[in-house]
């Protein structure tokens, strides 16, 4: 038997049979309808927070530190390590290693984290303040983001961008007006000269400190409004971003916190962290490697998110397991419309084998018959769950926007999804069929054509 | 006796016993039969002699308790299920006394249907079965569906659809019962023509004396399952 015979067959008789036939693949379709809705409301939740996070940017940063013990961030993933931790003792990371990790591929920038204390006044206002060095390029990222004003255009542009909340600490409500009004940086420097001029005796007897200070006055080019995720490890922890150039014509502390003083070997200070932007995240396990391999240790969000990844499997899960109790009874419905329908062409049956229809052609009609039931119900069922989500979701929103929440898209349907459900539909519909088409092919010819 | 060329059935010691509850009731016992090629057998017998059970069994609808079937050289009773439905399908034809058509196709479709799990292609079986109503006179009638053609014609239609992948052996179970004399001896003769004309061998149940004194060449007397004469040419 041809296999376009066997559908042809199968088609006929669920023709014959029209109103069972709608019955049972209706109860296919609120089945599929159902796991679709669920798993396209789970995945419309993981779509939306994962847009969430990486708008930000954070995702494509990994932060390299100085690895060895004692350090402030060690990752636990190296602890046992023993190997590798003779390579490290003397991996500083200097400018040398910095343009070593620019150029692992998969890498789009590399640039120190430094950070120096500085007093900043405006207009009179005093505050205490760690001054960040970022790159022209990073600064006009969405990373920093500057809402008012800009961000420096180049690496020596002489300018500060500043946050909202130090320009309201320093008595500038509106940030607007805060562009262009000039901020003085005063740094502290170890004075190695003064220690020698004021005596051992003086400096112990505490006329005097051997610290320097040198003021700077830069513009105020840009403003950056209060992040969510500021308090991650992201370009902008810090109230004052600077520009490498003029940053460097700053005499500074080159410290960010009491570990750097513990960290210096062999002589050499390297930074205390170096900010690392992927060009896809597709790189981040590479990157990561070469990086640890250089003896430096690496903390980057996205290794976080795998977490709230698996809670997102988890609630799929749920989700889905609501849909299949549904998917259950329209698969008994199947079984029980196909065993009413043996009973009822129990005579036919026996007749197309008293013409030599074998066992195997019986069970493929029995069987395309049920697989007809499962890919109808599941290509209405698609778009009966579509049809849902999107009533949901106006509904939803209609309600949420009278609280000034924006139209958000809470369902997703990502392309596999509907093949899938119609793929799972089809499979549940013939698993259904295999007692039905078994049961037929196993008539007794005889007892059939004596059956009236 | 295989060695015979012109033998087309040939059983030995058949027989077929079914269980009623406890009770063991033998349909049929110790039946040994040899049909020559091209024969026009008929077999008779009061009703419960086990005509029906012995044409199942050469039929291949039925397998026996005890006993062998052999057909055209091949050991029917020792046949698997899928090599039954194969013997069904090209070498035994047959006919039944309530016609077994399915009412929900035409005439012509009903003939397709041994062609169809033959796996002829869609325009091959609809000229074969075109040709076969044609030879049994019914191709005005293809495109009707069973319920709207007589009981004559849709025996006439059974008929086409048992021939329909050239069976060596055509089987009818009392093909006459549900028809009026008149057409019991038109399909009757139908089946002496093709057994003339084609060397086709027939054996039919039927218990109507004058229509199987006529046309059969041998007559076969079932009692209580057994074989009680056989009369005729040998």
């Amino acid at each position: 038997m041809r296999f376009a015979d066997a559908v042809e067959f199968a088609l006929t008789s669920l023709r014959k049979r029209r109103l069972r036939t709608f019955l049972t693949a209706s109860g296919v379709m609120i089945g599929i309808g159902a796991l679709v809705s669920m798993i396209s409301f789970g995945k419309g939740m993981q779509k939306n927070v994962t847009a969430a996070f990486e708008s930000s940017d954070l995702f494509n940063t990994v932060m390299v530190m100085p690895g060895g013990p004692g350090g402030p961030s060690e990752d636990p993933d190296e602890r046992g390590a023993v190997a590798k931790e003779a390579a490290r003792k003397d991996a500083v990371l200097d400018d040398a290693a910095v343009a070593e990790i620019a150029k692992i591929p998969g890498v789009r920038s590399a640039y120190p984290d430094i950070s120096f204390p500085a007093l900043v006044s405006l207009e009179g206002e005093e505050e205490f303040r760690l001054i960040q060095v970022v790159p022209a390029a990073v600064a006009g990222s969405k990373a920093v983001g500057v809402t008012w004003g800009r961000p420096y255009a180049s690496d020596d542009e002489e300018g500060v961008i500043v946050s909202r909340i130090l320009v309201r600490r320093l008595g500038t409500e509106d940030p607007a007006a805060a562009v262009g009004k000039t901020l003085r940086v005063t740094s502290v420097t170890f004075d190695l000269g003064r220690i020698l001029s004021l005596g051992l005796d003086g400096f112990l007897g505490g006329k005097g400190l051997p610290v320097s200070q040198e003021a700077h006055d830069f513009p105020i080019l840009g403003v950056i409004d209060t992040k969510p995720f500021g308090g991650g490890p992201s370009p902008m922890q810090n109230d004052v971003l600077i520009a490498p150039g003029p940053a460097g014509r700053i005499k500074r502390l080159p410290i960010t916190s009491i570990w750097d003083l513990f960290r210096m070997r062999g002589g050499r200070l390297g930074y205390s962290a170096v900010s690392v932007k992927l060009g896809s995240l597709a790189d981040l396990e590479t990157v990561k490697t070469r990086v640890r391999e250089m003896g430096f240790t690496t903390f980057a969000l996205a290794d976080q998110f795998e977490e709230i990844t698996k809670a997102f499997y988890f609630m799929d899960m749920i989700l889905a397991a609501v849909g299949m109790i549904a998917i259950v009874v329209a698969a008994l419905g199947i079984v029980n419309t196909m065993v009413m329908s043996i009973l009822e062409r129990f005579r036919e049956i026996g007749v197309m084998k008293a013409v030599g229809a074998g066992d195997g052609d019986i069970r493929r009609i029995f069987f395309f018959e049920s697989g007809a039931i499962g890919l109808a119900g599941g290509v209405s069922g698609c778009v009966l769950g579509w049809a849902t989500s999107l009533l949901i979701n106006r509904i939803v929103n209609f309600y949420l926007a009278r609280q000034g929440v924006p139209f958000i898209d809470y369902f997703a349907f990502p392309f596999w999804l509907f093949l899938g459900a119609v793929g799972f539909s089809l499979l549940v519909s013939l698993v259904s069929g295999i007692y039905p088409a078994r049961r037929a092919s196993r008539v007794d010819p005889v007892v059939a054509l004596r059956h009236d | 006796m295989s060695a015979d060329q012109s033998l087309i059935v040939e059983t030995r010691s058949l027989s077929r016993t079914y269980r009623v509850g406890d009770v063991r009731v033998a349909a049929l016992a110790d039946v040994t039969l040899a049909v020559p090629e091209g024969r026009f057998v008929a077999v008779t017998g009061a009703s419960g002699s086990g005509k029906s059970t012995l044409l199942n069994l050469l039929g291949g609808l039925d397998t026996p308790s005890a006993g062998t079937i052999e057909v055209g050289g091949a050991l029917v009773s020792a046949m698997d299920r899928e090599a039954l439905a194969r013997y069904r399908r090209f070498v035994a034809g047959m006919i039944f006394q309530s016609f077994n058509l399915v009412a929900a196709r035409t005439a012509l479709e009903n003939v397709e249907l041994p062609l169809i799990f033959a796996g002829v292609d869609k325009k091959e079986r609809r000229r074969r079965a075109a040709e076969l109503l044609d030879k049994v006179g019914l191709a005005h009638r293809a495109a009707h569906r069973p319920p709207e053609l007589s009981g004559g014609e849709q025996q006439r239609v059974a008929v086409a659809r048992a021939l329909a992948n050239g069976p060596r052996l055509l089987l009818a179970d009392e093909p006459t019962g549900n028809l009026d004399s008149r057409t019991s001896r038109e399909i009757v003769g139908l089946l002496a023509g093709l057994n003339r004309e084609s060397r086709l061998t027939v054996i039919m149940v039927s218990h109507e004396e004058a229509l199987v004194r006529e046309y059969a060449q041998e007559i076969v007397r079932l009692k209580d399952g057994r074989i009680v004469a056989a009369e005729g040419e040998a």
